[in-house]
């Protein structure tokens, strides 16, 4: 079971490297503790492990390799062993912290790790895992820590993104899968290669919980049948990070989210509000866990959960840090795509027709005539066939998403669009899904 | 007493017959001027002689009232002309006070209506002539009330609110501001007020009252017919949901599969088979795993509650890296466990408490305890939704009528309201302009305050108070389509329905209706 231990032989063979950290601050750890740290805005700082083992979020450091961080990113890392370290740059905050339930986490991995060796052992279906809690609490480290965990074991677990405000494996908006075959790097996250992403459109699902609702469905679906095809996945399970949104609809979001994937573990994060009332709904063969947060975690601000959702729109198309992807411009002719918004807009219940609800709506494709207020707004490529005989509108909701294009100008004389794009001309599909979501191409 | 110029010789003659002697005068001063009082209606003669009496004293208060003698002083008198074929009454000395709120010039000649005149004659302020002998107040009845200029009912409603003070002037619909003119707020042209005082003439209200019955009838009858058709566009949608669904859940299913394929061929790698997929993990997914939580431990804070243990250490081959880790201490988090309160608003927690009330834990259901997994529960809960369905009683679900509603399935009375509405509440004027038009019905006066009358101009009436249709109590009651139509008519003016019984008038208008709603 543990043949397979990736991305550890670099590690050791390593070592040797002399110690260069002398211009910046050296930590030592003691085991079981964590240094944490935050960049300064317009900063960079410079990790280095020096001695020891060290991890972030559950991604092993190289000893002597120096990891850059740019501004804004809050740092954990964290070592079970004890290690020393040393940082280089201006950081706006650097401390060490014995307080970690990093203890609760892997022994909450160890349990998990259990239950996919006896679903290995039994041919069965691995642990199914929900990540809950408020915001702010460390949902999406937790996740990230798990998988981690669980891929340097060997396997292959899923990252299910339910969290349309801060995806962290698509664009904002978006509703995600992602196999998940290697751990984290350090510096930039998982690897994104295809993920299965669906459209959603807004950066939170209160507005439009039933298509929220119906997404969910679509991936737990998919995941569904990736588990019958495929052992190791099945094996993996899948660990699923949600919305911070955690009252009303958002609460039902989460019950029907978890009926949708059938978890088996539920793990709440540092609400014993929420986890009572999981424990009631939830019928009893689902293992409902109540985690502390980290003292580690920092509130983000409105101003910041834009920029990380800005920036994650950058990365998307230009590549981590703005280096490594070049998009392309060019100009679509209005007449060559169809443009849809999902949701009709809600109107007086007075004006419905008899026996009809509101909720259709919520579901219904409307056509988007190209004008000029479509400028700056992200539009999702949709998998969908193009096919001449009109929108297939359900075709159309639960396709996944082949990619992303901004539109940065519109010319509504000459009848085009300019948009940015990963790929060149043509677009691979041509029907075209608006977002709520904005982004000025900038830097 | 007074001389009076304009009156011809013939009639000074006629005239001083009737004058009074001063002790005739002071008799007439002295005399009561006050009107008796009904009182209480009879409704069955009871045989009895006080009855009678009652009856009989009424009768003759009523009498001397009418036959009692009218003396006016002579200068204050305005004389008139009756002219029958212009249908108005044409002033031959200049007009009195009444001339704010009534009558109109025609050509230089200041005139009078028909009911004005008659109604200036029974106050004492006009002597109307006809053929240069003077009108009686009988005789004013019989010569101007005519179905072609004001039947008798209408004057009698045109009389009593005038003496209660109020202003009122004949209805003319071409004088109603459209939609777009009120909406503007434009004031009304000057040319056409004074085209509207000439017209009047022909525009004489209950002319056309003695219609014949069948052309409502048909009206009805299409008005009928365009409502069940309504009916009947509505009723497939209803039945379109269902299978809709129905057929989206399958088409999903494939279509994700597609689509998934699709986006794997473009990064050349697929998301299913990258692995030796075994098929065989499907049969294994139908007898699903049943975890054993006393083995496998969580770290979980919620139950850790009332007995604080610490974990033991984890399996090290558990761990990646092999790591070796102590026991952990779990009694320490659970000080550090979220300390601060959760911030809700008062309403929320409100709602919340509320909501909590009806909910139940679902594991105290002993059948939810009984399912092993999720697919025997959700297998429980389609049985249970579809045994509702089955447990509903069958004559009241099993025939071709059903209940609006499930049990249960409306919470609020908005809800049911909504639910079941098959009378949306409708505006008054919703689609009236499409109703086919009738003359059997029709707006006599417009009214204004009496409150309003020294501020009142002729030329510049300004918005009525209300409008005024005047009905016979033995006439047929006026249906929606009438109501409907005269309030368009109207427009944003209210009409009122003044039914004459007998010399009695009441006064009716027809309110909107909503259909009520909770407010939370």
């Amino acid at each position: 079971m543990t043949t397979e231990v990736p991305e550890k032989s670099g590690e050791e063979s390593l070592s040797s490297g002399g110690g260069v950290g002398s211009a910046g601050t050296r930590f030592d750890l003691d085991k079981e503790t964590e240094l944490r740290f935050e960049v300064e805005a317009g900063e960079r700082v410079q990790l280095e492990l020096l001695s020891g083992l060290a991890e972030v979020f559950g991604s092993e450091l190289n000893r002597n390799k120096k990891y850059t961080f740019g501004p804004g990113s809050k740092i954990a890392v964290f070592t079970w062993q004890g290690c020393s370290l040393s940082l280089m740059g201006k950081t706006e905050v650097a401390y060490v912290s014995k307080e970690t339930p990093m203890l609760l986490y892997l022994n909450a991995h160890a349990a998990l790790e259990q239950m996919r060796r006896q679903a290995e052992r039994d041919n069965e279906r691995g642990p199914r895992v929900m990540v809950v809690g408020p915001t702010d609490v460390g949902k999406t480290t937790v996740c990230r820590l798990l998988l981690n965990y669980a891929v340097r074991l060997g396997r292959r677990p899923t990252l299910v993104e339910l969290d349309v405000g801060q995806s962290s494996v698509s664009v904002p908006g978006t509703m995600s899968a992602l196999c998940i075959e290697r751990p984290a790097d350090v510096e930039e996250g998982f690897s994104v290669q295809a993920p299965l992403v669906f459209h959603f459109g807004s950066t939170t699902p209160g507005t439009n919980i039933k298509l929220y609702n119906k997404l969910t469905s679509c991936l737990a679906e998919v995941f569904s049948q990736r588990c019958e095809v495929n052992r190791r996945a099945s094996v993996g399970g899948c660990i699923i990070n949600t919305c911070g949104w955690v009252k009303g609809s958002g609460y039902q979001a989460l019950v029907h989210c978890a009926s949708a994937f059938q978890v088996d573990v539920v793990l709440v994060l540092d609400q014993e509000r929420l986890y009572n009332e999981l424990k009631r709904d939830l019928p009893h063969f689902v293992r409902v866990v109540l985690l502390p947060k980290s003292g580690g975690v920092v509130e983000r601000s409105k101003d910041c959960r834009r920029e990380t959702r800005d920036e994650k729109i950058r990365e998307y198309f230009y590549g981590f840090r703005g280096a490594s992807f070049y998009p392309h411009a060019f100009d679509v002719r209005f007449s060559d795509v169809r443009i849809y918004k999902i949701g009709a807009p809600s109107i007086p219940d007075s004006c419905l027709p008899l026996g009809m609800s509101q909720d259709d709506t919520q579901l219904k494709l409307v056509p988007v005539s190209p004008g000029r207020d479509l400028t700056h707004h992200v539009l999702s490529v949709s998998c969908a066939e193009d096919e001449g005989d009109g929108p297939r509108s359900r075709g159309i909701l639960e396709s996944p998403v082949c990619g992303f294009i901004v539109v940065t100008a519109v010319d509504t004389q000459a009848q085009v669009m300019t948009v940015l794009s990963p790929a060149p001309r043509p677009l691979p599909r041509h029907t075209l899904l608006i977002m709520d979501i904005r982004f000025i191409d900038l830097k | 007493m007074a001389a009076n110029d304009g009156v011809p010789e013939a009639l000074q003659v006629l005239l001083s017959d009737e004058l009074l002697s001063p002790s005739e005068l002071f008799k007439e001063r002295s005399r009561s001027h006050k009107i008796p009082v009904k009182g209480q209606k009879e409704f069955l003669p009871d045989g009895s002689d006080q009855q009678r009496a009652r009856l009989q004293k009424s009768l003759d208060e009523h009498w001397t009232l009418v036959a009692e003698e009218r003396v006016e002083r002579l200068g204050n008198l305005v004389s008139a002309e009756w002219i029958p074929k212009e249908k108005l009454v044409k002033l031959l000395s200049p007009a009195g006070k009444f001339w704010q709120t009534m009558g109109f010039s025609d050509r230089g000649k200041q005139c009078l209506l028909p009911e004005e005149a008659l109604y200036l004659m029974e106050c004492g302020s006009v002597q109307v002539f006809y053929k240069d002998l003077p009108l009686s107040i009988q005789e004013g009845y019989e010569c101007l009330l005519s179905p072609e200029t004001m039947t008798l009912h209408q004057y009698q409603v045109f009389g009593h609110l005038k003496r209660l003070g109020y202003v009122v002037n004949r209805f003319d619909p071409s004088q109603v501001p459209s939609l777009y003119e009120r909406q503007l707020n434009l004031p009304l042209p000057r040319d056409m007020q004074s085209k509207q005082l000439k017209r009047k003439r022909s525009q004489s209200p209950g002319s056309r009252l003695c219609e014949k019955q069948s052309a409502t009838t048909m009206e009805q009858t299409t008005v009928e017919g365009e409502c069940k058709g309504e009916v009947q566009i509505r009723e497939p949608d209803l039945g379109h949901v269902a299978p809709e669904q129905g057929t989206t859940q399958q088409t999903s299913q494939d279509k994700s599969m597609e689509c998934v394929a699709n986006s794997d061929g473009a990064s050349a790698r697929n998301w299913w088979t990258d692995m030796s997929g075994q098929a065989q993990a499907a049969a294994a997914q139908a007898a699903a795993p049943r975890w054993d939580f006393s083995c496998i431990v969580f770290p979980d804070l919620g139950s850790h509650r009332a007995n604080s243990a610490t974990l033991a250490a984890p399996d090290p081959s558990l761990l990646p890296g092999a790591l070796e880790v102590g026991e952990c201490k779990v009694a320490h988090w659970l000080r550090k466990l979220n300390l601060k309160k959760e911030r809700l608003s008062r309403r929320d927690w409100e709602r919340q408490r509320e909501r909590d009330r009806y909910k139940r834990d679902i594991n105290d259901d002993r059948e939810v305890r009984r399912c092993r997994n999720w697919m025997e529960y959700l297998d429980l809960m389609e049985k249970r939704r579809s045994q509702q369905h089955k447990e509903r009683p069958a004559h009241l679900w099993e025939q071709k009528v059903t209940p609006l509603t499930h049990p249960g399935q409306c919470i609020s009375h908005r809800e049911l309201l909504e639910q079941i509405s098959i009378i949306p509440s409708c505006d008054l004027l919703e689609g009236a302009s499409r109703l086919p038009w009738s003359d059997k019905w029709r707006i006599c006066f417009n009214v204004y305050q009496p409150d309003t009358v020294a501020e009142f101009k002729k030329s510049h009436p300004g918005k009525p108070y209300t409008r005024l249709c005047v009905c016979s109590f033995d006439g047929p009651v006026p249906d929606l389509c009438v109501i409907k139509q005269l309030s368009i008519l109207s427009g944003d003016v209210p009409v009122t329905f003044a039914v004459v019984d007998h010399g009695d008038i009441s006064f009716y208008c027809f309110k909107e209706f909503k259909l009520p709603t909770d407010i939370y």
